[in-house]
């Protein structure tokens, strides 16, 4: 019971890790699109844009 | 380092430390080929490691690998684009404590030292296969004489016994090869993957038009039903075979964990980061993409090809560990030409196997010097060698580690590539776990970020970071029973290395808190991005004195006893360098100004101070020395610059070196005098750069004369001497780059009576035109200084 349970875990961790980087793929191959073809190249995406200074 | 009196501030000596690495810094494409010689390395194994242990269905697996690394690598594209210094270890800790740093770094380890054997052992695979072949084909034919087979045998090598030696041959080359310190540059790295690309392209070509002709078979989709473990995949769960079917997603996960390897090598990326031309961060997101795309086309393609060409019956009998070699001998074509492509490829196999070899020493020679500055493993192992000043202990005992594994492997590539799988997978866990935590407590600069990331609250979710490291950590979790050898192998070499590691970093703690505190003490260390005059408060002219064992120091002392230090600043200066691609971060100040370089400053000082003069101290963070000392000598408008001879060279070749490098250097740039001063007193004086070349008398005349005779001209009396001199330089290049080329040589050869492989000082002895002439100048010496003392310093002539 224990072991179904713990493997149940594991395998929910690499469903929602799978769909996550599925994501990842297909908004960093955008990106990788623009960066490579130079079209409407920006310096990331909407949330890369903010950086916090050097401390 | 103690003192009875305690110095102020004002008594301290000062030391200049650049903290910004003197690179030549290279191209995006150049920083893929390097990274690609490593990744697109395992193409030539992975799929066959994978299909031993999941079945026909796996090049599916390597295809989902393949697009896996595309997030991996934006990972890596993260952690390079904060500005941190100091090395994995440390980058880790500042993340996750001391204690998982420790096992970060030996998870690290494991996984270069399992990339020299496999990478050799899968080499020596491809050519003893192709050796086979070859006698096969020619006891066919009947081609061989019968004294040299056994009659009714056909004769071969013994794959993996060939596979062995082969391995222990390049380990053992390499090895030598980085003890003595030769240089590694990207251009070697571009050829490979020139030629590898040659291969790739042929092959991808050559097979698509063998499926339209001879068609394929399917290669069965990924599914619980269609993967078949072997007891040996399935480790530690062998007692429960039918768990990847009762729990469908386990087999997935588990038909994955097999397949990791094939995105081994991405670490190399981070690494090439620093070395990145500017815009540093585009031009990481470039190179990243171009190695994403690389690598899927010829692993992920080149394993399903394999499975649609290479019948069954010998695919995994025959061709298991050099697939790409079956690939090639089931082409639509006669049966020499399917050899002599597989000759190709075994060749382009050799090649970039060979590198990985090489690419593994330097890598974990790399991560234990950094380790070992961050005090976690004792100074013994940083000892540099006394001829070639390399850190051989650590180079020793990596090599011994990799050669006792190619030997326990017996030329096992599956044995040898599940237990690489362990290193790969752990070490890109924590890595991409350290991310996620460096999120919430890095607050410095950051110039990308792996998405999406969602805003809750004034909160930021790293959505993208934490499934990537889902995927990695449920992987890693899966592998740790799937792959029994690996796992016990893994844990005891990782638990080994952690044990060195605190046992070393205990020893070292008191030590290191002396030390800092005596540097502290005598040293005043001034941080700067760059390296100029003003922190140094030196004038123009200054002579600059590269120094590096502090056993010798000739040529400093030679330097002082000559020099008024009141009209002509002595500049002492040491380049700490770190080896291509052997550290994925810039070195922290206390790394650049480690105890070794704490010990030759104060040798320097206090030779400095017997001859009762000042010297400046300068520590420079470089890759390679002699592009260090150029730009430095070129920063501070030095007029000379004073050094040693060196163990591995002639003063001939060291100044060809130096021209080299001056020569790489972008304008503006000053010509310089390099002196090197022999052990017996003896000094060699060369010019860097353009300078006005000394004249013969007769010449003299000769110009005169010609003056004289061309004044007389019509429209011609206010030529002037060196409108003469221009307009027969001109001339003379002019026929140079045309048919008199030879002619000329020919001559040049008869008036200096040189062998043919003399090389000028700052020209690649190949030039077939004449661009700048500055770029050619005299490779001899211009005078050599022996007895009585003389100026160590004149301005260019």
């Amino acid at each position: 019971m224990l072991v179904t349970v713990l493997i149940r875990i594991l395998e929910t961790l690499f469903v929602a890790g799978t769909i996550g980087s599925c994501l990842v793929l297909v908004l960093s191959g955008i990106e990788d699109l623009e960066t490579l073809f130079g079209f409407g190249h920006k310096q990331g995406s909407a949330e890369n844009k903010e950086q916090t200074p050097a401390s | 380092m103690s003192s009875p009196l305690p110095m102020t501030p004002s008594d301290r000596v000062r030391i200049v430390v650049a903290t910004s690495v003197m690179l030549t810094f290279i191209s995006y494409w150049r920083a893929a080929a390097i990274v690609l010689n490593d990744l697109a390395s395992s193409a030539f194994y992975a799929a066959g490691i994978a299909e031993q242990a999941i079945g026909k269905s796996a090049p599916w697996f390597i295809v989902a690998v393949m697009l896996f690394s595309f997030t991996v690598r934006a990972v890596y594209v993260e952690s390079c684009s904060m500005f941190v210094r100091g090395g994995v270890y440390r980058v880790v800790k500042e993340a996750l404590g001391g204690t998982l740093a420790k096992i970060s770094v030996s998870a690290l380890m494991f996984d270069y030292m399992l990339t020299g054997p496999i990478s050799g052992v899968s080499a020596g695979q491809y050519i003893a296969g192709l050796i086979n072949d070859i006698l096969a084909t020619a006891y066919t034919h009947g081609w061989l004489p019968q004294a040299v087979h056994t009659p009714g045998v056909t004769p071969h090598v013994d794959v993996n016994l060939t596979s062995v030696v082969f391995a222990v041959v390049v380990t053992i080359y390499f090895w030598w090869q980085n003890v003595k310190g030769i240089h590694e540059s990207s251009e070697k790295a571009l050829r490979v993957m020139q030629i590898t690309t040659v291969m790739v392209v042929i092959l991808l070509a050559w097979s698509a038009v063998t499926v339209f002709h001879q068609g394929y078979q399917a290669v069965p989709w990924p599914t619980p039903a269609n993967l078949h473990f072997t007891p040996e995949s399935l480790g530690f769960l062998k007692n429960f075979p039918n768990l990847p079917k009762m729990f469908g997603i386990l087999g997935i996960l588990m038909a994955f964990g097999h397949s990791v390897l094939a995105m081994s090598g991405e670490e190399t990326l981070a690494q090439v980061n620093r070395e990145l031309a500017h815009p540093k961060l585009i031009n990481l997101k470039r190179a990243a993409v171009i190695i994403a795309i690389y690598s899927f086309v010829f692993t992920g393609i080149t394993a399903l090809l394999s499975v649609m060409m290479i019948p069954d019956s010998v695919r995994v009998p025959v061709y298991k560990d050099n697939l790409i070699a079956g690939l090639a001998m089931y082409l639509w074509a006669p049966q020499l030409v399917r050899l002599l492509f597989r000759a190709f490829v075994v060749l382009v196999g050799f090649l970039i196997l060979s590198g990985a070899v090489n690419t593994a020493i330097i890598g974990s020679n790399g991560v234990l010097n950094r380790v070992s500055e961050d005090g976690v493993l004792t100074d013994w192992f940083r000892f540099p060698h006394r001829r070639y000043g390399t850190s051989y202990r650590i180079i020793n005992m990596v090599v011994a580690l990799q050669l006792f594994t190619i030997l326990a492997s017996r030329g096992n590539v599956y044995v040898l590539g599940e237990a690489y799988a362990f290193g790969v997978i752990w070490s890109f866990t924590f890595n991409s776990l350290a991310m996620l935590v460096l999120r919430v407590k890095y607050k410095g600069e950051r110039g990308w970020k792996v998405p999406p990331n969602l805003r809750i609250g004034g909160h930021e979710i790293p959505v993208g970071l934490a499934s990537v490291f889902l995927v990695l950590l449920s992987t890693a979790i899966v592998n740790l029973f799937t792959k029994s050898v690996a796992t016990v192998a893994g844990v005891t070499f990782a638990a080994v290395f952690f044990g060195i590691f605190t046992v070393s970093e205990r020893v070292n703690r008191k030590k290191i808190a002396l030390a800092q505190a005596g540097m502290k003490e005598h040293f005043q260390l001034l941080q700067r991005d760059t390296v100029n005059r003003e922190p140094l408060g030196i004038r123009p002219g200054n002579v600059l004195v590269p120094v590096r064992d502090y056993n010798t120091l000739n040529h400093l002392k030679w330097v002082l006893e000559r020099t008024d230090t009141q009209e002509q600043d002595v500049v002492v200066m040491t380049a700490r360098i770190s080896q291509f691609g052997a550290a994925a971060y810039d070195l922290s100040l206390e790394q650049i100004f480690s105890d070794y370089e704490q010990l030759l400053f104060t040798r320097a000082v206090s030779i400095a101070e017997s001859f009762g003069k000042h010297v400046s101290l300068l520590v420079v963070p470089a890759r390679d020395v002699w592009a260090a000392i150029a730009q430095t000598a070129n920063n501070l408008e030095a007029s000379a610059v004073v050094s040693g001879t060196s163990s591995k060279m002639t003063a001939q070749e060291q100044a060809f070196e130096m021209g080299r490098a001056w020569e790489a250097m972008p304008n503006p740039k000053r010509q310089f005098l390099l002196q090197i001063v022999h052990v017996d007193g003896k000094v060699d004086t060369f010019h860097i750069g353009p300078h006005s070349p000394s004249m013969k008398t007769e010449d003299i005349h000769l110009v005169h004369r010609l003056w004289l005779h061309i004044t007389r001209e019509q429209g011609l009396d206010k030529l002037h001497h060196n409108d003469i001199l221009t307009e027969a330089l001109t001339r003379f290049a002019r026929d140079y780059a045309g048919r008199e080329r030879d002619d000329i040589l020919k001559d040049l050869r008869k008036i200096t009576k040189q062998p043919l492989k003399t090389r000028p000082i700052g020209g690649d002895g190949n030039r077939t035109s004449l661009s700048p002439p500055e770029e050619i100048g005299p490779a001899r010496p211009k005078k050599t200084e022996g007895g009585p003392p003389s100026p160590p310093v004149v301005g260019p002539e």
